[in-house]
């Protein structure tokens, strides 16, 4: 009898390519513009299909603001939006160089399979 | 969110981050969902602080700084240890005092408190010496900082035994 266990299917696919390295995310997110959290929290789900919570979001923020890759902006009524800062673009430049090189010999590798 | 609920998870944060991002985080949670994957997330972003905070301490510190090697238990506890025998000692007198002995009751085999003060003393020797083996190597300056701060407390916890024939 032939096993259905390892069989990929859309959702096990979707669990697999699940991305999660909120720092980054967010920094991706703020590369095309400032935004406050729901907007981020959106923008990345669209991006890569990760859906942060508050609490990890808020870890995320408070983390690259201490390292000066994001900066607040003027509070827009009670929302806080956020901008990247030239650092945080060197930064984030710098980790997407390298993560397209880890997935091009990654890709490689599983080509020659 | 219920702005009670938002509130009372904020709370969950330590001190030094709330006075950054209380009030915008607060903001933040009362216009978004409240379903318990977002409750179980805050709390245990919350707890993750306490552990790995971001607020108040710098990622840059240096690790072998006189608060940072201070915070190390071989660091600490021969302070508590002295600290505590300056205790026991005091508690003693304290009870002599109430019963009218005025001062520490002299009892014939040495008595509790002095058992007690004996073993916080010696007790942290071998720790003493564990501190210094491991951190003079690594941070001499700083280190002997802390075992001066180590000696200070002790020789505070043996002064009443010697001046007072104890």
């Amino acid at each position: 009898m032939r096993s259905t266990r390892n069989v990929a299917s859309p959702e096990n696919d979707t669990a697999a390519g699940y991305f999660s390295d909120p720092p980054l995310l967010v920094l991706a997110s703020l590369a095309n513009g400032p935004k406050h959290g729901h907007a981020m929290i959106d923008d990345i789900d669209r991006l890569c299909g990760t859906r942060l919570g508050p609490g990890t979001l808020y870890g995320a923020i408070a983390r690259l603001e201490q390292q000066g890759w994001i900066e607040p902006l003027p509070a827009e009524e009670r929302r806080q939006p956020y901008r990247i800062t030239v650092e945080g673009l060197r930064v984030l430049r710098a980790k997407l160089t390298t993560l397209q090189q880890f997935t091009k010999a990654g890709l490689r590798r599983l080509a020659s399979l | 969110m219920n702005p009670r609920l938002a509130r009372l998870l904020t709370r969950l944060y330590p001190r030094v981050w709330r006075e950054r991002y209380a009030e915008e985080f607060e903001a933040f949670l009362q216009s978004g969902p409240s379903g318990l994957q977002a409750v179980a997330n805050v709390v245990w972003s919350a707890l993750h602080e306490y552990v790995i905070p971001t607020r108040g301490n710098p990622m840059n510190q240096n690790p072998n700084s006189f608060r940072s090697i201070l915070k190390y238990p071989s660091a600490f506890l021969p302070l508590a240890m002295s600290l505590g025998a300056l205790g026991v000692l005091a508690s003693a007198a304290i009870y002599g005092l109430l019963h009218g002995a005025g001062g520490i009751i002299r009892q014939p085999d040495e008595g509790t408190a002095a058992h007690l003060w004996q073993i916080l003393m010696a007790g942290q020797l071998p720790i003493l010496l564990y501190f210094a083996v491991k951190w003079l190597p690594r941070a001499p300056r700083q280190t002997l900082y802390v075992l001066a701060l180590q000696a200070g407390a002790a020789l505070a916890s043996m002064a009443p035994v010697y001046f007072l024939n104890l």
